[in-house]
């Protein structure tokens, strides 16, 4: 049996592990595979995990089970700080389903994480005009939820989350 | 140099197209159709001399679409020693491959494309597309239910990518839309091209915006279309009727960037500079000896980066280069004053066809049967097309007269 992970406010208590039929459920529509399966386990707990190379330490992003810089299959999902900045962004004026239009644009930005130098997360940027938006813009992990009740990582500015 | 043994040693010696239109009520196996049969008609060879086809989709086995086993059920080829799906710029790669390495003598390659329901509010209403959708191709999780894989395969990062060209070289969108320009000029006297009404540099401004700061006119025009080419060897290719145009060298390329587009590694890391730098060291013809010059134009960025590559100007200086290069008279693009850049009108005006109708058009300005926009004794011609991450491929081709 698995332990349980603290919440995502960090107040110590823990949170059932979801069971692997609980991450199907929740991301019904995502491709969970056995290589990812433990970063969509922990974000339904509220954290966001990404996979690191217990030998030579490097971040791995998207979820492989192999080290790309030694070529180590020890890997092991490990959750990250949250800090990072905007590395480059576009501001979606259409969504892609007609029958959703959005009443404003979207910020949709690579995120750029404190961890490594080119570990970058794709995410909403929230808490923040569009035309706020810059290259290089300090940002912090925060969670949205979505209309089906799902919780989401994403980002805003630094100091404004 | 690298090696380069397949020069001048294979050739395209059939193009056929079904045409191009927003709805053209037919089904991607019905349009390939049409335009493999032009292909075989135009290369003059019997239809059971094809002994290799790859067909259109992106995975090996697609179905319901133009793929590979569709397309020899339905043209009743009996035996095959090479079959494959492809897209985009390495398809027609795949192809010549084969016919050099002796897996196929003939091979058919056919590139069909439709407007899909993800294009447009019409589009989407239509159900033979969503049906078309939803069985005729696996495209994986490309994230609708998580946002983080939302860029796997989709659009919207190439307008991230764009705004930061714009940021890492200090300029606005005017390389963009001189690109579009262009392209959309050389359409006015396309009569197969869909966009025939003239656009200006003022026009391309006033576009609507869809991903900040990607406007319409940045996208290739989603369209109905087919295109069909016939690949032999050059022995072969001297005993038919028609005039064969030579591969004088390819590339495909890639990086260590893998399939995510947050991962871009920037201007001199992408796939477009690998598959590029290849075919230079492989092609004795290079950009100051090119008559035409096809930059793939799915997004204008596209072509830019491109062009880029190819080293017609340093990174980040094609504005300046399309400044010096602008024919005011025609509206359009002389690169080094002479080579013509995609004078069909290409994706962006001729419609979407994943770059086949680049390869196509070079393939008939060559043989010098290109219609009215036919530039005067074009001898050679490179072709680029691809993406920042995934499918580029780069050929060079020339006349019959230079081999």
């Amino acid at each position: 049996m698995r332990d349980g992970y603290s919440d995502a406010e960090g107040r110590g208590m823990t949170t059932p592990v979801p069971s692997n039929d609980d991450v199907f459920a929740h991301f019904h529509d995502v491709h969970v595979d056995r290589d990812n399966l433990e970063h969509y386990r922990a974000l339904m707990t509220g954290r966001l995990v990404i996979n690191r190379c217990d030998d030579c330490g490097h971040w791995i992003y998207p979820h492989r089970p192999l080290c790309p810089a030694c070529l180590s299959w020890s890997v092991s999902p490990r959750e990250v700080g949250g800090e990072g900045r905007v590395y480059m962004y576009t501001l979606l004026h259409q969504s892609r389903d007609p029958n959703k239009p959005l009443t404003e644009p979207m910020g949709l930005a690579a995120i750029e994480l404190a961890e490594q130098a080119g570990l970058r997360y794709l995410s909403r940027v929230v808490g923040c005009a569009g035309e706020a938006l810059f290259h290089g813009m300090p940002v912090r992990l925060t969670w949205t939820t979505e209309a089906d009740g799902r919780r989401w990582p994403a980002f805003a500015p630094v100091g404004e989350g | 140099m690298a090696r380069n043994p397949l020069k001048h040693h294979v050739a395209i010696v059939g193009v056929g197209s079904a045409g191009y239109g927003r709805d053209l009520e037919r089904t991607a196996l019905s349009l390939g159709l049409e335009a493999a049969v032009k292909a075989i008609d135009d290369a003059g060879i019997d239809r059971q001399e094809i002994d290799g086809i790859c067909g259109t989709g992106m995975t090996p086995l697609a179905m319901g679409g133009a793929g590979f086993l569709s397309l020899q059920g339905a043209l009743g080829i009996e035996r095959c020693t090479w079959a494959k799906n492809g897209w985009l710029g390495s398809a027609l790669v795949f192809a010549v491959e084969a016919v050099f390495a002796g897996l196929c003598d003939t091979a058919l390659v056919v590139q069909s494309y439709l407007r899909e329901p993800g294009m447009s509010r019409a589009a989407a209403r239509d159900p033979f597309r969503r049906r078309a959708q939803a069985y005729a191709d696996v495209g994986g999780d490309v994230g609708l239910g998580d946002m983080a894989k939302r860029w796997i395969h989709s659009g919207e990062p190439y307008a991230a990518i764009m705004r930061r060209y714009m940021h890492d070289f200090g300029v606005d969108n005017e390389a963009f839309g001189l690109m579009a320009v262009n392209n959309r000029s050389h359409a006015l006297t396309n009569p197969d091209a869909v966009l025939r009404s003239p656009l200006t540099l003022d026009d391309y401004r006033a576009s609507r915006l869809i991903w900040e700061p990607m406007v319409m006119a940045d996208m290739d025009l989603p369209v109905d279309c087919a295109e069909a080419f016939v690949v032999t060897t050059a022995e072969r290719a001297r005993d038919l009727r028609g005039d064969p145009v030579y591969v004088h060298a390819m590339s495909l390329g890639g990086t260590r960037i893998g399939e995510y587009y947050e991962n871009w590694a920037g201007w001199h890391d992408n796939a477009f500079t690998a598959c590029l730098d290849g075919l230079r060291a492989r092609s004795e013809i290079w950009t100051d000896d090119l008559d035409l010059f096809y930059p793939y134009d799915g997004y204008t960025i596209d072509a830019i980066a491109i062009t880029e590559a190819a080293g017609f100007c340093e990174l980040g200086g094609s504005r300046d280069l399309f400044r010096s290069s602008w024919d005011q008279r025609d509206q359009i693009l002389r690169l080094n004053g002479r080579t013509l850049v995609t004078p069909n009108g290409g994706g962006l005006a001729m419609g979407r066809a994943g770059g086949s109708n680049l390869y196509a058009d070079a393939v008939r300005q060559l043989r010098g049967d290109a219609g009215a926009n036919q530039m005067a004794g074009a001898d050679t011609a490179m072709v680029g097309i691809g993406s920042f991450f995934h499918d580029p491929a780069a050929m060079v081709l020339v006349s019959s007269r230079q081999v």
